[in-house]
């Protein structure tokens, strides 16, 4: 297999002629996202998503540190989204491109800085000990969408999580063993779904750029090969509560403010689609989990959850 | 214990394989034989990149040992004289790692045999088969075949064995690695124990590749 | 929330300006006529940055030239003293990296790059001070320079920050204001309202979005309108010593 992989002039014209009459290779329409099937481990926050043929896995974990000088109230939570060879020969190890920099800045603008996850509830002792919480990201197979399958996967994760319980007496911590008492999940505030739009443009680019009429195709959840002939992309990362958390257009294809407008909402659409999968997903684990004599046993009183 | 192995499951490279044993998950890709970087050619053979990346936090100096580990152990098993100055990369992601970060045995017995099954998977040439095998020697003496996380961290010490396997027999003793305490005695036990286990690996690895040939093949019948 | 008032119930936010309003902008351009094919000097309020571009020019490796377009070489250097930590920032820092690329990708759509095929077009940006607004002065200051240099561009790309505060859109944020209010940065092209930049990093309510991306695209024209006025001032006056020759 090459190193980069280059389409043809052929499949090129070929791909675009589909679109123009709104067809794709794979059968979808311009705007359906793929189906996204994702498997919860038997690990607490092992969550493995496929996104058509592409495969991401994401590890939650959390130790005990020290928190930064600057904010001795807040935890810690990094994001490692490092790509190997595995995924595609396209990315080299230990090498960043400038794809990559773009998806990892992408799912840390989504996900740590949108606050996703509640840095205050991880302080242990101010300004001495913290939890600090880390995803680690896996990317197995390539067939785009890296954005928006690896942002489902920390989210997923991270509502999956437990971590050990903790009592803390005056400077000395003691960590519980899940088996001594029940572990307690993350205080996870929001959840940001990042949904990636590609452009294509089907005329030149004077009528892009002088022309009126707006003729830009958009497409959403680009396969690996869709990726390689786009002429833009934009990603939207938007959460349940219609409040946009990150949106990057990064250069490309200019195009029309009313479009990425539509594009916002059709994004909208589809992350309360894929919160509503994820929800009812943890629902049926958190069940399986708990059936038996352990459910029987929690001291915590069953609680009544308002929407 | 249960081995759950499965090949031929990642589209963008030449060879993949994913092994579950016990508590440990693998997944391994193999692209080769690819263009080698002008620096990485050998002129006679192949050039080997190996990337073992752990399942949590990034890869440290217990990475970059278990890379050249497993180096050693496929070395002399390619056949890189087939490939002379062209690549082949080993890309591994541990994906549960079944065992404490000091401990590296669960993990390498794991990966040398999801390697061994990925390598199949890409149609690079071998000379022989392998396997591989951890023990541990708890402190009242008793070998544990394959340990669990908990017996691991109870044990004196630790073992990995692997045998070249021909004609389903353990044949040569290709890698062995001990961390620990324990008597002479206790490794040539070891080793002998090892070439059964590993016999009865193999056993299982000829059936995944049998279905995986039998899957590769569905046109022709 | 901060001891200043982001915006006043009389309307007026921290610098006296009210939520439609630019900050001072000056440009000048061919500041550094002998060392430069093209040069600019962007004032955006408080924010002060150079721009010098070179080429199209012969590309330094063989391995970064394009048989079929011109290749863009950017380099940001953000100086320690621009902001008032002093923190020294690193050219690999992935935030700078990141805006490089965005910058890249933004300019290889609006030069008409096909036209210097086997070239490079190095741009090299220093941050002499910063209030506010980096991304958006130097993506004007970008696009001065390239036109001092006489490279072709479809059009101008014209880019200014707004943010959202309280229900109100806030046009051209300063540094204090940047870190309160969540904002957004756009690049206009020309006259038009085609986005080719368009970059948020915090939360903004979708249904809102509509009105911050509409004040920013006027910011955007009247900012094009300001850089147009000094690309033609300099222009006559290029012409007036033509003419006396």
């Amino acid at each position: 297999m090459a190193k980069g992989i280059e389409v043809s002039i052929n499949e090129k014209s070929f791909v675009f002629d589909a679109l123009k009459q709104g067809i794709r290779l794979d059968g979808r329409k311009l705007e359906d996202f793929r189906n996204v099937d994702i498997t919860l481990g038997d690990e607490y926050g092992y969550v493995d998503v496929r996104l058509g043929k592409t495969r991401v896995v994401a590890r939650i974990s959390a130790e005990i540190s020290t928190p930064f000088e600057d904010r001795p109230f807040e935890g810690l939570f990094t994001v490692s989204t490092e790509i190997s060879p595995m995924a595609s020969a396209m990315f080299e190890n230990q090498r960043q491109s400038d794809d990559e920099l773009l998806i990892s800045r992408a799912i840390e603008k989504a996900v740590r800085r949108s606050g996703a996850l509640d840095l205050e509830s991880l302080c242990i002792i101010a300004g001495s000990k913290c939890w600090s919480i880390r995803a680690d990201v896996h990317f197995l197979d390539y067939d785009g969408g890296f954005i928006d399958a690896s942002c489902i996967a920390v989210m997923t994760g991270l509502q999956h999580f437990r971590k050990n319980d903790i009592t803390v007496s005056g400077e000395q911590i003691v960590i519980h063993s899940v088996e001594e008492r029940e572990p307690v999940e993350l205080s996870v505030l929001h959840v940001p779904i990042c949904v990636t739009f590609a452009f294509f443009n089907p005329e030149g680019v004077e009528e892009n750029i002088k022309g009126e009429s707006n003729n830009e195709i958009y497409i959403v959840d680009t396969t690996l090969e869709e990726d390689l002939l786009k002429d833009g992309v934009l990603t939207v990362a938007v959460n349940k509560n219609r409040e946009v958390c990150q949106i990057s257009k990064a250069g490309g294809l200019p195009m029309d403010a009313l479009t990425l407008m539509d594009c916002g909402r059709k994004a909208y659409d589809i992350a309360v689609e894929l919160t509503n999968q994820i929800k009812k997903l943890l629902e049926a684990d958190y069940k399986r989990r708990n059936e038996g004599i352990q459910y029987k046993l929690r001291a915590e009183n069953d609680r009544i959850t308002v929407e | 214990m249960s081995i759950q192995a499965d090949t031929s499951i990642l589209n963008r490279v030449d060879g993949s394989a994913t092994l579950k044993s016990g508590e440990t998950e693998i997944i391994v890709s193999v692209s080769g034989p690819i263009e080698a970087k002008p620096r990485q050619e050998l002129p006679t053979t192949s050039a080997l990149d190996i990337i073992i990346r752990p399942d949590i936090g990034i890869s440290t100096t217990r990475e970059k040992l278990l890379e050249d580990k497993l180096r050693q152990v496929l070395t002399p098993v390619i056949i890189g004289i087939l490939y002379p100055r062209q690549l082949i990369q080993i890309t591994i992601q541990v994906l549960q790692s079944g065992e404490d970060k000091e401990y590296t045995s669960k993990e390498l017995s794991t990966i040398i045999n999801a390697t061994y099954l990925a390598l199949i998977d890409s149609n690079i040439g071998l000379k022989v088969s392998f396997a591989a095998e951890s023990f541990a020697i708890s402190t009242d003496d008793e070998i544990i075949t394959a340990p669990s996380r908990s017996q691991l961290k109870s044990s004196k010490s630790s073992h990995i064995v692997s045998y070249e396997i021909s004609n389903g027999k353990a044949t040569k003793l290709l890698f062995s690695d001990s961390i620990g305490t324990f008597s002479e005695n206790q490794i040539y036990q070891i080793l002998d124990l090892a070439a059964t286990k590993v016999e009865e690996t193999h056993q299982i690895f000829r059936k995944t590749i049998q279905d995986k040939i039998e899957k590769d093949f569905i046109w022709q019948l | 929330m901060s001891r200043f008032e982001i915006y006043s119930p009389e309307g007026l936010r921290v610098d006296g300006r009210r939520w439609n309003e630019l900050r001072r902008f000056e440009c000048r351009i061919n500041t550094h006529p002998d060392s430069s094919d093209g040069s600019s000097y962007v004032e955006q309020g408080n924010s002060k940055v150079i721009c010098i571009v070179n080429g199209p020019m012969e590309p330094s490796s063989k391995a970064e030239m394009s048989t079929s377009k011109a290749t863009l070489k950017i380099s940001l250097n953000v100086t320690p003293f621009s902001s008032i930590d002093r923190k020294k920032r690193s050219k690999n820092e992935r935030r700078i990296q990141e805006i490089v690329t965005s910058l890249k990708r933004t300019f290889e759509q609006s030069i008409i790059v096909n036209k210097y095929p086997r070239t490079t077009i190095s741009i090299t940006l220093h941050v002499l001070a910063l209030d506010g607004g980096l991304l958006s002065s130097i993506t004007n200051a970008i696009t001065l320079a390239l036109i001092d240099a006489g490279i072709a561009m479809y059009d101008y790309i014209s880019s200014v920050s707004a943010g959202f505060y309280n229900n109100t859109p806030l046009l051209d944020l300063n540094q204090l204001e940047e870190s309160d209010v969540s904002f957004l940065t756009i690049g206009v092209v020309g006259k038009s309202e085609k986005l080719a930049l368009l970059l948020l990093e915090n939360k903004i309510p979708l249904d809102q979005l509509e009105s911050v991306l509409a004040i920013a695209i006027a910011g955007g024209h009247r900012i094009r309108d300001l850089m147009d006025k000094e690309v033609r001032r300099h222009g006559d006056l290029r012409l007036s010593k033509l003419a006396n020759k």
